[in-house]
């Protein structure tokens, strides 16, 4: 695709603002309306999609250049989507977060580049990991684990870490946990340990096609070369990345993020919760697991007009509205644990509010990238819960260290760490 | 012949020419707080041709006009001269009933129609208006909605201006104009038939003309016609009382009704208002206000066309319901008046004397608009200040009227007094003075600015009275529109 | 152009340099096109409005009071906007900032007892209603749905919506009202100048809020409204609205004094019977002839699309095909919605049975197809919320409204039929969705109470197509023709080409004199013309605020 594809788009978007706010039915209170950071915190119209949108056809149109303003527009988007829903709730022909993307992939192309992502791809280039760490400690985090490493083995499942967890020891016991939960449950689990590579995900979202591409396609050879069946993450990032971008490249492999997993076996009751953990919690709904985190469906397929008028797609389109996300899997497990009480936030679900990581923000924008987090540790707060609860290690890392610029003692945990705790 | 008069007689014909001494005293003032003037003249002119001649030659002649429908007595001194050489424009000869309209509930009425002769012709066409407390017989409908009287069912006002809609304006400089939708005139009966009628009041278009003369004590122009909202003849009305020692013990329970939009007409009255309204003769008056409870919530249900029975029904019962909530009875009549005795009272104009002159033959009023929840702090102030100007607190009379469905209420004092004693009289002017200012601080809205309340209220609000002085200019810049009122 | 630098220096100090920018990417991201919803007038492919000298996000009345002041020293045209839905809220000249009143989004007040709230620019009607609920009350929504401004609606232009009837529109519902004046100054209307409150917009004496608006507001052309106090009304509902259901089919379980239905009626006559007697007897909550706007034949297809989240527009001529909708779609060809909602067990019962008697009386029925318990919820959610008003584009991308019949209920309903007979005609032509010619959408209650009825005949169309938005432009043409030829006057699709025209600019003078002659009292646009010397010397605003100088 190309920025020119958006071109009707453009003409088409209703300009109507609802990329602002969530969707205005679950509006509880006007201090949890809003859905976008960017725009939430940029103000300016041009911080939305529908400003986006306008942004880019501008450009296009060569009517105005790139500029640090533009740079600031369009990098200051996390991508998390919300935009994408809340358009969604009443249009069926608008793709708001894929022309973000485009946005921001055409401004890479153009070598509108930010230092502090070029820092990030360099270390992608050299260390295959977006932490800027070196590769040799990649598997490190599985020490004592006694797990196969498959790129000198072969197993049906792949258990991939992420980069996040790889290197942030703060956040190490929920995958190790992870991996533990799969071995008792008797799966057929190895990993990549140093070899593993990053999923890409996250330079995809910064606007680096080609460089997400390149990592997608080495991930793919090197599943095909272990035989793997099955890739189960605990990276919310990771699972958006194998589940909806890898298939576009050709890949046929099964993803699971590890709480459907354990949702299966506490289902199946190959295993039970019975730690009483008595303590009241909120869950935070990644993007990339919640709204983005729905089946990729293959669609190849041209515009068409019923009705003389009425814009639809031969053949029918899928649509990918944050319908189908994976939101009561975490859930479940939480309702199951003895003694937890579940209390939501007011955003939540396709709707959730993000953390504030994605999108190469936390990288670029770290002041931005905090007050997003900040927000969001705020309406969790507002529950009354003691803890929140995410399923992803970048929402994890951003709410702990918002958490910790606050002076706060609010608990955040990844729910395979409670889990553990309740077996 | 004064060249005034001829030139006046051409107008309007011989017969609509007055300038007898007895004209000056009609319109003399019982307010007494402001010095008056005798009118020059009186004139009555038949249509809206006469009355625009009228302002134009004033705009010539720069001769001061204050326009009048009502008959007497006047209360508040908008309608006293305070210029020389003034013209009164009676306009109470042009009170055709131009039409009634059941389906629309519209009625096109001239501004000398009277609440006596509207509400019998309203009926026969299964219609009602809402009304203001028992108005002089003669009160002209047109004045009393253009000067904002409240009216006593605050469910069917949607804004502070209703029932009033479209309006023929003759501005001061002497343009005519139709506000709403006015231009309509329904004038043809097809267009009735066609749904072409006047029923909006804002406009036209992002001016809201009627606005400028709404409560204007006729200084920014005459209306000569104009379209009212009315509403369905209820087939079944009754009406109850919900009383209390204490105007607190009520208020919550209003606002639930309010709330609810339940009851039709709904306000609040102490004994001695109620005994002035009940009374026939001054003598009857003390009595009854020893029997009448000190507060009651006077409330009134109505069933239109459409099972009457079953609606009355259930909100007789659901008020009933809230006044237990609130530890308070609803009862069909309390000591000293029935239920029966006050609803035939209210559906009409007063009888003769005026209710409020009934007692002691004068009446001063003190009223403003507040929020029901502050009307106990200013019970509280007015009876301060009775006290401190030896007037008798047990014969104050209060009104408390809800408007503009609950957002806020009229709170009126009522005190009769004896014009003849002068001492009397003295020590009224004081009190009303003091009290006056005492209650605008605390924080009372004189939205209707009679007499030394503009002054009170402008001095406080310089800038709308800058704004309503550029709006003067626009609209009548030779400033021949009742001179000296407002802030102009 | 660009603004001197002097003077963007001045405006930066006054906001903040995070709050203010020319950057050209950012200032046609403040452009709307016309090609599009402009709201009354067009559409003109490819065009849009003029692009601004600046974007200013003030977040104080004081710093609003500071730019316009800075304006008129150098004469500088300004245009503030709240949502930026409709070419109203921008300039129509070169060199006008713009004021994008977003940061000013506070509910500062809501007075339970006297039911009111008070509000900045930036307040939507969904977040004002979901704050009014946890109280008990509830908020009128304009038509354009909850994500627009409830300031701009009551102070700058019309306010009507489904919840008129019993909420009243609002224009009704304004109350206090602070203004800063196209010159800088700053005016409080009513009670609020008095110091004595918010409560009561009216006075002293002359009201001078009817300066501010008459029966519409003066679209952002005269000065800026900073905050207003707003009437409220009852709300016998949960404290928050129970949303459940899948995207976008969300939909609510409220207790059973809340009722929606849609009735339909044998003849036009039949449903302004009904409405006549619905207004008569005082009973609905919220009444609008709402789903219409999809089109009379694409109506019920539709929200059996938007109430499965597994279907798409791409699902509607599959759903056009079953017998089942062909019949409930002719079934419901003359209807309306209607909310009833009780404050009390008995006073919904009342209103119940009032309502049966009502369509006895009319020969209207109830379309039992709609009151399929998850439709029911959906209708419910969709019309108290009142958030999915980006429905109006969902076929194409962009609509307007033609025609509006604007007046008594006999009225628009005796012109209905042929208005949408038209329209059928029109749609054959193929540049605009062929729905059924009658897609004529509005409030049965046009104010409190009730009184009047608006037919806005939805026109759908592709604003990236150039025969679809030229073959609009047509129809558009061919409407007001037709309705001044029938003595309806000109109709919605026009309404606003007097304030700009097909460049994107001001209407040249010829123009807009012109049409105001035309006007039954050309004398109101004098006077406004009066009215804008006198408060906007400098003439800092734009031709929406409509004026014609004195011959």
């Amino acid at each position: 695709m190309a920025l020119e594809d958006f071109a009707a788009e453009m003409d088409r978007c209703s300009q109507c603002s609802y990329c602002k706010w969530i969707p205005f039915d679950q509006m509880k209170s006007w201090r949890f309306a809003k859905n976008c950071p960017s725009v939430s915190y940029n103000n300016f119209n041009s911080y939305s999609a529908r400003g986006r949108y306008a942004v880019a056809r501008s450009l296009m149109r060569g009517q105005s250049g790139y500029s640090d303003t533009v740079r600031d527009i369009v990098y200051k988007c996390m991508t998390c989507g919300a935009c994408d829903v809340s358009c969604k709730v009443c249009r069926y022909n608008l793709e708001p977060l894929q022309m973000v993307r485009e946005l921001k992939f055409r401004l890479v192309e153009d070598g509108q580049v930010l230092d502090e992502h070029k820092a990030v791809v360099e270390s992608l280039d050299k260390e295959y990991n977006t932490m800027r760490q070196p590769k040799t400690g990649r598997g490190e985090w599985a020490d004592g684990l006694e797990v196969p490493r498959l790129f000198s083995g072969k197993a049906e499942f792949l258990y991939h870490a992420g980069c996040r967890f790889s290197y942030d020891k703060d956040l190490q016991k929920s995958v190790r946990a992870a991996v533990l939960l799969l071995k008792n449950a008797g799966v057929d689990v190895g990993i990549m340990g140093e070899r593993e590579m990053c999923c890409g995900g996250r330079v995809y979202s910064m606007g680096y096609r080609n460089e997400f591409t390149r990592l997608a396609k080495a991930n793919i050879n090197a599943w095909a070369k272990a035989g793997v069946k099955t890739v189960i993450t605990s990276c919310a990032d990771g699972y958006h990345a194998f589940k909806r971008l890898y298939p576009q490249l050709g890949s046929q492999v099964e993803v699971i993020h590890i709480v459907e997993f354990i949702n299966r076996l506490i289902k199946e009751g190959r295993l039970t919760l019975r730690s009483v953990i008595p303590m009241s919690v909120t869950y935070h709904d990644p993007c990339h697991l919640g709204r983005q985190g729905e089946p990729y469906v293959p669609w190849k397929g041209v515009e068409k007009k019923i009705r003389n008028q009425i814009i639809v797609y031969e053949p029918k389109k899928p649509r990918y509205n944050g319908a189908l996300g994976v939101y009561d899997p975490p859930r479940e497990i939480l309702r199951s644990i003895p003694g937890v009480e579940l209390v939501e936030m007011e955003r939540i679900r396709e709707y959730s509010w993000c953390c504030g990581a994605g999108g190469g923000v936390r990288e670029a924008y770290p002041e931005f990238s905090m007050w997003t987090a900040t927000e969001r540790i705020v309406e969790a707060k507002a529950t009354g819960a003691e803890a929140l609860i995410s399923a992803c290690p970048w929402c994890e890392r951003n709410f702990m260290d918002a958490i910790n610029a606050m002076g706060d003692t609010m608990k955040v945990y990844d729910i395979v760490e409670l889990v553990q705790k309740a077996i | 012949m004064d060249e005034k008069k001829a030139r006046l007689m051409e107008i309007v014909g011989k017969a609509g020419v007055f300038d007898t001494p007895e004209i000056g005293e009609s319109f003399s003032l019982d307010h007494n707080l402001i010095p008056p003037l005798k009118p020059r003249f009186m004139v009555k002119p038949r249509d809206v041709v006469e009355v625009q001649k009228i302002v134009l030659w004033a705009n010539q002649t720069l001769t001061p006009l204050v326009p009048v429908s009502s008959g007497e007595p006047h209360f508040r001194g908008d309608t006293v001269p305070t210029a020389p050489e003034s013209v009164i424009v009676d306009l109470s000869g042009m009170r055709r009933i131009l039409k009634i309209d059941r389906r629309n509930r519209l009625a096109l009425i001239e501004p000398g129609v009277t609440y006596s002769q509207f509400l019998p012709e309203l009926q026969k066409e299964g219609l009602r208006i809402a009304m203001p407390l028992l108005p002089r017989g003669n009160k002209s409908v047109i004045a009393s909605l253009l000067e904002r009287e409240p009216v006593m069912s605050p469910k069917y006002q949607w804004n502070l201006l209703e029932p009033l809609r479209s309006l023929e304006i003759v501005w001061g400089n002497g343009d005519r104009l139709w506000s709403g939708n006015g231009a309509f005139r329904g004038e043809r009966e097809e267009d009735w038939k066609n749904g072409l009628v006047p029923v909006w009041g804002p406009g036209p278009r992002q001016l809201d003309f009627y606005k400028f003369v709404s409560a204007a004590q006729g200084s920014m122009g005459i209306v000569t016609w104009a379209s009212v909202k009315c509403e369905v003849f209820p087939d079944l009305r009754k009406l109850f009382f919900i009383t209390a020692e204490k105007l607190d013990d009520v208020i919550d329970f209003t606002y639930k009704l309010l709330k609810f939009r339940f009851g039709d007409e709904l306000f609040i009255m102490n004994n001695a208002c109620l005994a002035y309204i009940l009374s026939n003769e001054p003598d009857e008056v003390e009595s009854l206000k020893d029997t009448l409870p000190l507060w009651a919530v006077i409330v009134s249900i109505t069933g239109g066309h459409i099972l009457p029975r079953v609606k009355v029904e259930a909100q007789e019962n659901d008020i009933w319901d809230i006044a237990q909530q609130f530890g308070l009875k609803m009862v069909p009549g309390v000591r000293g008046c029935r239920s029966c005795e006050l609803l035939e009272l209210l559906l009409k104009p007063s009888k003769e004397p005026y209710w409020k002159l009934r007692y002691k033959g004068g009446s001063q009023e003190i009223f403003f608009l507040t929020t029901l929840d502050r009307t106990p702090g200013y019970v509280t102030t007015m009876h301060s200040a009775a006290n401190e100007h030896q007037y008798l607190v047990p014969d104050i009379g209060v009104y408390i009227q809800p408007v503009h469905q609950g957002v806020c209420c009229h709170c009126e004092f009522i005190l009769p007094i004896n014009r003849l004693k002068g001492v009397e009289m003295l020590r009224i002017q004081e009190l009303f003075r003091d009290a006056s200012f005492r209650l605008f601080r605390q924080g009372a809205y004189f939205s209707r600015p009679y007499g030394i309340w503009a002054d009170m209220v402008y001095n406080a609000d310089a800038r709308t009275m800058l704004v309503m002085q550029k709006i003067k200019k626009i609209f009548d810049p030779n400033n021949v529109m009742n001179p000296g009122k407002l802030c102009f | 152009m660009t603004l001197p630098k002097n003077v963007y220096m001045a405006l930066e100090d006054i906001v903040g340099a995070e709050n203010i920018s020319d950057d050209p990417a950012v200032l046609d991201s403040y452009r709307y096109s016309l090609t599009h919803t402009a709201i009354h007038l067009g559409p003109f492919f490819d065009t849009y409005t003029p692009r601004g000298a600046a974007v200013l996000l003030p977040g104080s009345t004081e710093e609003v009071q500071a730019i316009v002041k800075l304006c008129n020293k150098y004469k500088v045209k300004f245009k503030a906007s709240s949502t930026f839905w409709s070419a109203q809220g921008y300039p129509s000249e070169d060199n006008t900032i713009q004021l994008d009143m977003r940061r000013m989004d506070r509910i500062l007040e809501i007075d339970e007892k006297n039911m009111f709230a008070v509000i900045e620019p930036g307040v939507i009607g969904a977040t004002l209603q979901a704050e009014a609920m946890k109280v008990g009350l509830n908020t009128h929504i304009p038509g354009s749905g909850c994500s627009c401004s409830t300031l701009a609606s009551a102070t700058s232009y019309f306010g009507s919506g489904p919840s008129n009837l019993y909420g009243g529109w609002h224009y009704d519902n304004l109350l206090g009202l602070e203004w800063v004046m196209p010159t800088g100054e700053i005016l409080r209307t009513g009670s609020l100048g008095s110091g004595c409150g918010w409560f009561c917009g009216e006075g002293p004496g002359p009201s001078m809020k009817g300066v501010a608006r008459g029966f519409i507001g003066s679209k952002g052309a005269m000065g800026v409204y900073t905050k207003c106090a707003i009437k409220l009304f009852a709300w016998p509902g949960p404290g928050k609205l129970p949303v459940e259901g899948i995207v976008p089919a969300y939909k609510t379980s409220l207790p059973n004094n809340f009722k929606a239905y849609t009735v339909a009626f044998p003849s036009w006559k039949a449903w302004a019977d009904a409405a006549y007697m619905i207004w008569d007897t005082g009973i609905g909550y919220l009444a609008h002839r709402q789903f219409n706007m999809f089109g009379r034949d694409l109506k019920y297809a539709m929200i059996k699309i938007l109430t499965d989240p597994t279907k798409t527009l791409g699902d509607l001529e599959e759903i056009l095909e079953d017998p089942e909708v062909q019949r409930v779609t002719e079934y419901c060809k003359r209807d309306f919605q209607i909310i009833l909602v009780g404050m009390t067990r008995r006073d919904i019962e009342w209103q119940e049975k009032a309502f049966d008697e009502i369509l006895a009386r009319t020969g209207g029925w109830k379309v039992e197809a709609m009151h399929e318990p998850e439709i029911h919820k959906w209708v419910l959610l969709y019309l108290i919320r009142l958030g999915h008003k980006n429905l109006n584009l969902v076929f194409g991308g962009s609509y307007d409204g033609c025609f509006g019949l604007l007046g008594s209920a006999d009225y628009g309903t005796a012109h209905a039929e042929e208005a949408a007979e038209f329209k059928k005609e029109w749609e054959k032509r193929g540049a605009m969705v062929e729905a059924g010619g009658d897609c004529m959408m509005g409030p049965i209650g046009g104010q409190g109470g009730g009184g009047t009825c608006l037919w806005e005949n939805f026109t759908c169309f592709d604003p990236h197509d150039k025969e679809s938005t030229d073959g609009t432009l047509e129809f558009f043409d061919a409407c007001t023709k037709l309705g001044l030829e029938k003595g309806w006057g000109v109709g919605m699709e026009k309404w606003n080409s007097v304030a700009r025209g097909p460049d994107g600019r001001t209407t040249p003078k010829e123009e807009r004199d012109r049409i105001h002659l035309a006007a039954p009292q050309p004398s109101v646009f004098r006077y406004q013309h009066r009215i804008r010397e006198a408060f906007n010397p400098n003439d800092l605003g734009d031709a929406y605020y409509e004026t014609l100088e004195d011959s």
